[in-house]
């Protein structure tokens, strides 16, 4: 229960990494998780990578986590809406909370989010963090 | 079609029950039940979030049959996450509706107990999107937070308003001898209660518990109240993508089907219980329901006379994640019969269980 199993890891790598989206051919619409197919009906989807530029729409300061979080509480998970309006679930990271407001700017930046210490392995992923 | 009646019900009392295995404790609630409606059930749905997880024990439905001496009747388990419960109802409606089955029993059972609080975390988590959630420490309470900020800001509540919520729960939950934490709160308990994920404090929380609960279901008989109908929705948004943070889509899609169908308004609903695992659900359950207007349901609640989980609901009577939309029926059918709670003044009460947080609902209308 704790950690990603590394096939569920792996299979992510494009969308942990690169936060690649899927983009309806056909409407225009863009999906982040990726779907299979679009509201619109439409399966031709093809894969976009998402700006990386962004702000934030709300935030919430959580300190009661999962095991995999305890080293790192308290998180800050915010909802971001990148520049072509498509919106993000994630942290928000190198920021003191009473600083951040809706529509503070933010940045996609790469950072480990799980270390399993056991196997000692290192698993990566999107983070957002404030721009000055 | 037949009509559906709940002709017997037995619930068992909500805590941390050390002693008890899984499959005992759902037995237990099941031969009540059974008991209690004195006939033959032809199919048991068995609802669990957590076996899996808590217990590792899959194949519930056999293990509780077991203990009973209930060869060859059918079990099959249904698994919605905290909603298992309105899900295996809905299910057993539609069973009883085709006249596949005449009597159905409905069992839920969780004991998230059986594990320690921080793999409870993990394991309540579950419920959110397992590659683009929780993988990055998201979890249903912080999905809650956001919601209840963006709440509090809009409508212009302060945390005070919210925290009457814990204070209603409460001061229900004293009145229902099921119930974990059967006592009543002050202002000042839950204003200072630790802050878990801002704004939500840990009286926002509806505390996890062991809990069973179980109702037979029959087609063929007509004593005991009527299941009058029962909708579930889906909603397919991810949390990031949601079009707006003070609407629970699937209980709005659910419950218009269900009113529908049962022929009743929003006005008619004598007694309703809803799934607030954390305190702005209920509340954003209230008005989805419409029991109160868009904004308006805190300042309801202020008002008094809100006749919404007078069992306690999840934060009094506990949150017994996939029994819970099971206790919810038991408890609706009681308050209208006046079985074990006062009796409500009206002839029709409405359950909403729901998984996740708006991930999936099921509204039933129930009548005397």
């Amino acid at each position: 229960m704790k950690h990603e199993s590394v096939p569920i890891y792996w299979r992510n790598i494009p969308q942990y990494y690169r936060l690649v989206a899927k983009r309806c051919k056909k409407c225009g619409a863009t999906y982040f998780p990726p779907v299979v197919r679009c509201r619109c009906g439409s399966l031709e989807l093809e894969n976009v990578e998402l700006p990386r530029e962004g702000k934030l729409v709300e935030f919430t300061v959580l300190y009661q986590v999962g095991t995999d979080f305890l080293k790192q509480k308290p998180l800050i998970i915010g909802i971001v809406e990148l520049a072509n309006g498509v919106r993000v679930t994630g942290q928000i990271i190198d920021a003191q909370p009473n600083k951040l407001t809706p529509g503070t700017k933010v940045e996609t930046v790469f950072r480990r989010v799980v270390v399993d210490g056991k196997h000692g392995l290192v698993m990566y992923g999107y983070k957002f963090r404030p721009v000055e | 079609m037949k009509d559906v009646y709940i002709v017997g019900a037995a619930l068992h009392p909500v805590g941390r029950h050390y002693g008890k295995n899984i499959d005992d404790m759902a037995a237990e609630v099941l031969e009540k039940a059974i008991g209690d409606a004195g006939v033959d059930v032809d199919a048991v749905l068995v609802a669990s979030s957590t076996a899996e997880l808590a217990e590792r024990q899959q194949l519930l439905g056999s293990y509780i049959l077991e203990s009973l001496g209930l060869n060859k009747t059918p079990a099959f388990r249904v698994e919605n996450g905290d909603g298992s419960g309105g899900a295996a109802i809905s299910m057993a409606y539609g069973l009883l509706k085709s006249e596949e089955y005449n009597c159905v029993a409905v069992v839920g059972v969780d004991k998230p107990n059986d594990v320690l609080s921080n793999q409870q975390q993990d394991i309540y988590a579950a419920v959110v999107d397992t590659y683009f959630e929780r993988y990055f420490g998201v979890t249903p309470l912080s999905q809650a937070a956001l919601m209840a900020k963006m709440y509090l800001k809009k409508y212009e509540y302060r945390y005070e308003d919210l925290a009457q919520w814990a204070l209603l729960m409460h001061n229900n939950g004293v009145g229902n001898p099921y119930a974990y934490l059967r006592r009543q709160v002050k202002l000042e308990d839950a204003v200072n209660s630790e802050l878990v994920s801002e704004p939500l404090r840990l009286y926002d929380i509806g505390p996890l518990a062991d809990g069973a609960a179980a109702a037979v279901l029959c087609n063929n008989r007509k004593d005991g109240p009527r299941l009058l109908s029962v909708s579930a929705s889906t909603n397919s948004t991810p949390f990031n993508a949601r079009e707006d943070y003070d609407v629970l889509y699937s209980l709005r899609d659910a419950s218009q089907l269900a009113f529908k169908k049962a022929k009743i308004t929003p006005r008619d609903i004598a007694t309703a219980e809803v799934h607030d695992s954390f305190s702005i659900l209920g509340v954003l359950a209230v008005e989805g329901l419409g029991m109160a207007q868009k904004g308006g349901a805190l300042a309801a609640v202020k008002d008094g006379a809100l006749p919404v989980n007078l069992s306690g609901g999840l934060k009094s009577r506990g949150n017994v994640l996939g029994a819970t939309g099971v206790y919810q029926l038991v408890e609706v059918a009681w308050q209208l019969l006046g079985r074990e709670f006062k009796r409500v003044d009206g002839s029709y009460g409405v359950i909403h269980s729901m998984g996740g947080v708006d991930r999936f609902s099921t509204v039933a209308v129930v009548a005397l």
